[in-house]
């Protein structure tokens, strides 16, 4: 992958000098140049204040609270317990959450792959069509893209109910056996396949349309030069879309990464982790175990361990992006 | 090539479908009987009724919870954009100790799991004496949307040339005024892209309200929405007429922003 | 468990004791100012969606605002999200002054110093079956406020057409909805797979119990013949239903979403899932002729056990004006307010007095209801209990793997160890 890195080509927009050529007003260019000075740490006190104060003191306490017994009891009575690393142990421990961690990657992995894949070929479709069936598809991608969360997830639990859904009826209708009366929520599986179908569902919008905007910026006589030399819609693909709009894909996975692995109402809603909690990922299996237990402590614990995981499995691409920024500031 | 766009115009068609389909239901659900909504075979032509618009909006205190939603959206949404605007062209323009720092805070803040912090949150909110406010939920709101908010405005703010900013300074410009006049009419799709997750995020949120806020007038439309769905039988029609409504200002609003806002969030994550 | 009791027992005492002291300040104000002064102007009483008859609420309100002075916050509290709501407004000075608990849950809130004692209520006359619910260690944390039982609601005509007589015995139940399978195009009983509360009758009836005492603790009480007999007497009946066994009946909900829309001979229900059937019944231009009989038992001697539903009356520790809350709650629960409740409910309730009567019509739905008075039973009142019941439910993924097929036992022993593992905590 770092080879990949090396190799990518020069940020669209090259570093500009900041010396201004001529030596006029040095001290404009000396403010703008602005190696420390106070200024860039008043611009970004506020956003670091609010994060700290709430996010932060937020987080902290989580960490103090997954360091306690502290259920119903200690919440209602304000009494706090200290109980050391207990709750870990007991998490660590349970095969339940080790389940939860394994099927949490894979169902992130297939789900932003799926989205990836599937985003990409519609934007590019979208590239395709005539600007009626352009605007018919981007209309309907918006209009996916606009329904909210919980408005969605109710409609696909009905769309799948086991007596009174259109899928059964749809399956029926186009001559399946079995589909009297059909349980789609009656696996793990295929409870996470419905819910993923929800979340590639909502997701794809956000891909193709972006991508399809980006796509704009590639000028077309490119493309179509690249056609003169008898480049394959393969060929081009990889060889100049892709490559332009590396920065794209890198950010737009890294946030569909984060946004399916944290997936909570889409899962929860649909069958509450069940049957046989076989669909929980860790954001289900936190609250689960946390807040419906009223094991918040429990809770805590699980999410401490959750962001680390996280961060672990991202630290990859914090690099990456790290490394972009050493480069722009090159 | 006749052949290849015909089937690319067919491959359009059923994608809209499907992508249509579940919003679709959700609004002509909300024009059926209530007997017509669950039925063993699905009912796709029928006289549509308004009664349960009528009902949804004659829920108690529907105008205050909008009102609540409205300001608590667009509240969090505004303070999200000027603060993570300072924040931004910092990280996006000036060189300074802890950049580095800050830019993986920013990062690592989007990972957040905030369902499982709900408890914690409300902890605070209540040994501060901060509950049933509707400056609360709009704080924590802001906060929620301030890392995806910096991150992405950062992306636009680099996008925009140098070149440009350093002739205006040329030109006598200070820096604020080089920032207002030439960054910052640039930066309106941008502005536009990023408001949009800060407003689909506060519109929907749920968990925290329901719990920060219970005094009666304090909630916010999720609240209502969920409302129609009790332990006693769920009135379909009316969840589904409030799901329309409920889903109807986003939808404009997207209608609103799409055309600058697709091509702005591209532009940013592009040249970011 | 023996520990953990002491510490909350302590930690209650200590939060009266600052609560008393609270209480003197405000008090002591109230009495500078007179009786306008410093006290509390309102109270706030949160009661559940569906609990109470709002003519009576109205009434009892303007009775009691009339006698003090007091403005009286009714707020009406929906199902989804109760238990955090529950747990925070506790913790919460002067949220909520009097509230309603479901009777199940009750014991777990009084075991968190977040419930009142209410000893001074204790003389009052209450129902005896349902005192249990309120009660740690012969303290009272709550009052009772009502109950309500599941009885089997049937469809008198499609019972003519197949010849079905109302059953006095479970053979005889059988019996009936065999021939209804046999003669009618009705499904005989709509049964969800997870009504975990009918299989709970069963279990009673076979003498069993969801959880059983185990040294100082609670186990799992299903992994047992009894369990099994009550399991297979379920899955007997379930096999009379198109339902999925997954679900329970709440989702789809019975009553409005699955009975006016196929033809159900008989399903098991309370008496506002009967009203709320005729009522959808009604509006999609049918009708409804439903007859009640409660559940039957083994032999024509005894009925069915079923569960005694209901909820209780509580003030939170923290009220804002303890003293007002008590004397609404005195009033709400006196006998004349109590026998209101009663009437303003048809009589569709199990009264929380004995010297309160439910007269209910002859053939109403009431009228099987009250039957099984002693035939409850209620599941283990412990802390813990809570935790069982929260979703995901250990018993009914049970009853949705039994019904599927898989082996009894040793499914029954997986959710036996999940229930102890939560039953255990507080």
């Amino acid at each position: 992958m770092t080879v990949d890195i090396e190799k990518a080509p020069p940020p669209p927009v090259p570093p500009v000098r900041r010396t201004v050529p001529g030596g006029q007003r040095p001290r404009r260019r000396a403010g703008l140049r602005l190696p420390g000075g106070w200024v860039p740490y008043l611009l970004i006190a506020p956003a670091v204040a609010a994060l700290a104060a709430v996010l932060g003191y937020s987080l902290v306490r989580n960490v103090l609270i997954s360091f306690q017994e502290f259920g119903r009891r200690q919440l209602i009575s304000r009494t706090t317990e200290y109980t050391g690393w207990d709750n870990f142990r007991r998490v660590l421990e349970m095969d339940r959450f080790w389940d939860s961690v394994a099927r949490t990657f894979v169902f992130t992995a297939v789900n932003v792959a799926l989205i990836m894949i599937i985003g990409t070929l519609v934007g590019l479709l979208l590239r395709q069509l005539g600007p009626v069936m352009r605007l018919v598809l981007s209309l309907s991608l918006v209009v996916a893209w606009a329904m909210p969360v919980i408005a969605a997830t109710t409609v696909f639990r009905w769309l799948f109910d086991t007596q009174f859904g259109v899928a059964n009826w749809a399956m029926r209708t186009l001559g399946f056996e079995g589909y009297e009366d059909h349980n789609w929520f009656d696996s793990g599986i295929s409870t996470l396949t419905i819910a993923g179908i929800l979340i590639i569902w909502g997701s794809i919008p956000f891909v193709a349309l972006n991508l399809y905007a980006g796509l704009t910026t590639v000028s077309a006589e490119v493309l179509e030069a690249a056609r003169m030399d008898g480049a394959g819609s393969w060929r081009i693909f990889w060889s100049i879309i892709a490559p332009i709009m590396r920065p794209f894909f890198l950010i737009t996975t890294f946030l569909e990464i984060i946004w399916v692995f944290k997936a909570f109402p889409q899962v929860y809603a649909l069958n509450g982790g069940g049957p046989n909690r076989e669909s929980e990922t860790l954001p289900v299996m936190a609250y689960v175990e946390g807040i419906g237990q009223n094991q918040y402590g429990t809770g805590a614990a699980i999410s401490v361990l959750t962001i680390l995981i996280l961060l672990v499995a991202m630290s990859f691409y914090f690099r990456l992006i790290l490394k972009q920024e050493k480069e722009q500031d090159a | 090539m006749n052949v290849r766009k015909l089937s690319l115009n067919g491959v359009a068609l059923v994608l809209s479908a499907i992508f249509l389909f579940p919003v679709y239901w959700m609004f002509s659900s909300s024009f059926k009987e209530n007997s017509q909504v669950l039925t063993k075979d699905p009912v796709f032509f029928f006289v549509p009724t308004f009664e349960h618009y009528t009902t949804a909006q004659n829920a108690d205190l529907f105008w205050t919870y909008v009102r609540n939603s409205l300001v608590v959206t667009i509240g969090a949404v505004l303070v999200a954009l000027s603060v993570a605007l300072l924040a931004s062209y910092a990280l996006a323009r000036m060189r300074f100790r802890g950049k580095r720092a800050m830019v993986l805070t920013v990062m690592a803040a989007q990972l957040a799991p905030w369902e499982v912090l709900v408890i914690v949150v409300y902890l605070n909110a209540r040994d501060l004496s901060m509950l049933n406010s509707i400056g609360t939920l709009l704080l924590v709101y802001f906060v929620m949307a301030l890392p995806f908010t910096i991150w992405t405005l950062r992306g636009f703010i680099a996008a925009v040339p140098r070149e440009l900013e350093e002739s205006a300074l040329i030109d006598g410009c200070t820096r604020t005024q080089a920032f207002r006049r030439v960054i910052f009419p640039l930066l309106a799709p941008g502005l536009m892209a990023t408001s949009l997750f800060g407003f689909i995020l506060a519109w929907n949120e749920y968990a925290m309200v329901s719990v920060i806020n219970k005094a009666p007038g304090t909630d916010t439309l999720p609240r209502w929405l969920t409302s129609f769905q009790t332990a006693f039988g769920s009135d379909w029609g009316a969840t589904m007429a409030a799901a329309s409504m409920f889903t109807i200002p986003v939808l404009l609003v997207f209608l609103l922003f799409q055309r600058r806002v697709t091509g702005g969030l591209a532009a940013g994550a592009v040249k970011g | 468990m023996k520990h953990k009791l002491v510490a909350a027992v302590g930690v209650a005492a200590m939060t009266a004791v600052l609560a008393a002291c609270g209480d003197d300040g405000s008090g002591g104000g109230g009495g500078g100012g007179g009786e306008g002064g410093g006290g509390a102007d309102s109270i706030t009483v949160w009661l559940m969606d569906g609990s109470a008859p709002d003519a009576w609420v109205q009434e009892l309100n303007a009775a009691f605002e009339e006698e003090h002075g007091v403005e009286v916050n009714v707020e009406i509290q929906q199902w989804d999200g109760i238990q955090e709501r529950v747990t925070t407004a506790l913790s919460e000075d002067g949220t909520v002054d009097v509230l309603e608990i479901g009777n199940t849950q009750t014991v777990g809130y009084a075991n968190t110093g977040g419930l009142a004692d209410l000893s001074d209520f204790a003389g009052e006359p209450w129902t005896a079956s349902m005192l249990d619910s309120a009660q740690v260690d012969d303290t009272l944390y709550a009052v009772p406020w009502y109950g309500a039982n599941r009885v089997v609601i049937y469809d008198r005509s499609v019972w003519e057409e197949a010849g079905a007589e109302v059953p006095t015995t479970r053979d005889e139940w059988i019996t009936a909805l065999e021939a209804i399978d046999e003669n009618t195009e009705a499904e005989p009983i709509y049964l969800p797979g997870q009504s975990y509360y009918v299989l709970g009758g069963f279990l009673a009836d076979e003498g069993g119990s969801f959880a059983v005492e185990d040294g100082d603790g609670w186990a799992g009480g299903l992994a047992t013949p009894e369990g099994e007999a009550a399991m297979d007497f379920y899955a007997q009946l379930q096999s009379f239903s198109d339902s999925p066994t997954d679900n329970d009946e709440a989702e789809p909900q019975q009553s409005t979403d699955v009975v006016p829309n196929q033809e159900v001979a008989s399903w098991i229900g309370l008496g506002w899932e009967a009203a709320g059937a005729t009522a959808a019944i009604e509006e999609a231009g049918g009708e409804a002729d439903f007859g009640y009989f409660p559940i039957p038992g083994k032999t024509a001697d005894e009925l069915g056990h079923v569960f005694l539903g209901g909820s209780n009356l509580a003030i939170s520790e923290r009220a804002g004006d303890s003293e007002l809350a008590a004397e609404w709650l005195r009033m709400a629960t006196s006998q004349e307010w109590a026998q209101r409740y009663v009437d303003a409910n048809n009589g569709g309730v199990v009264p929380n007095r004995s010297d309160v009567t439910a007269s209910p019509e002859a053939g109403s739905f009431a009228e099987a209801m009250v039957q099984p008075v002693d035939f409850g039973f209620l599941p283990p009142l412990t802390t813990g209990w809570t935790n069982v019941e929260t979703e995901p439910n250990p018993i009914k993924e049970l009853m949705t793997r039994a019904l599927n097929g898989d082996d009894y036992q040793s499914a029954a022993e997986e959710a036996d160890a999940e229930i102890t593992d939560r039953i255990n905590r507080e």
